[in-house]
């Protein structure tokens, strides 16, 4: 398979994930989408597998490495300290009954603002990959240029 | 570290796209390493020096540190 055959390919897959995901919100069922999402991205590695001119050496290995590492090393200290917050309010319970304490856990984002504070971090890890990796790929020297 | 890839290259009269194709990289791995952007791995170094037939020594420098042994 040809690389601009496997961005066709993606580019459909990601209209048919568009699409399914209208669906599930129409008939409130999340767990459509969450498996149409795992499978085409399970299709897309084996198709990705499939793409003949794609090189692919040690130094482009060593740049998606390292922005992976990078990313993984801010971001789990995020999604961390945000899982901590979530989980304290989740199991708020008052552990000393003689002092004057409020019945309800204090709310510091509800429910559906925790939806979309995921949603953030998401797309605060695909920025976070996506700089580190132009960062590596200058470092390696991708936009290097020749006389030749 | 240096290198004299782009020497060897020119006694050889390869292009970068050549020599990336000889060895299995791509061109831009070739000028990152010409240019000392990218230091390649031991493999990479061998297969390297394998096809202008000479040790990787001939090609690669390491100037950095000198060797220095301690003898008590």
């Amino acid at each position: 398979m040809k690389k601009n055959t496997f961005y066709l390919v993606v580019g459909c897959v990601a209209l048919a994930l568009l699409a399914i995901f209208w669906y599930s919100v129409e008939v409130h069922s999340p767990f459509i989408v969450e498996a149409a999402f795992i499978v085409a991205i399970a299709f897309i590695y084996l198709i990705r597998k499939k793409v003949t001119d794609f090189i692919e050496d040690e130094r482009t290995a060593k740049i998606s490495e390292q922005a992976a590492l990078r990313t993984f090393q801010v971001f789990w200290v995020v999604f961390c300290a945000f899982s901590i917050g979530a989980v304290m309010q989740i199991l708020y319970v008052p552990a000393f009954p003689r002092e004057k304490l409020p019945v309800r856990a204090p709310e510091i984002l509800g429910p559906k603002m925790m939806g979309y504070f995921q949603l953030g971090l998401l797309c605060l890890m695909i920025f976070l990959y996506v700089g580190f990796r132009i960062y590596y790929a200058r470092k390696f020297g991708d936009w290097e240029t020749d006389e030749e | 570290m240096k290198n004299k890839i782009k020497v060897f290259r020119a006694m050889n009269d390869l292009t970068q796209e050549d020599l990336a194709q000889a060895i299995g990289v791509t061109r831009q791995t070739i000028l990152a390493i010409e240019k000392g952007k990218y230091v390649p791995s031991l493999d990479l170094a061998f297969k390297i020096a394998r096809n202008f037939n000479v040790t990787i020594e001939d090609i690669f420098q390491y100037e950095n540190a000198p060797l220095t042994v301690d003898i008590d």
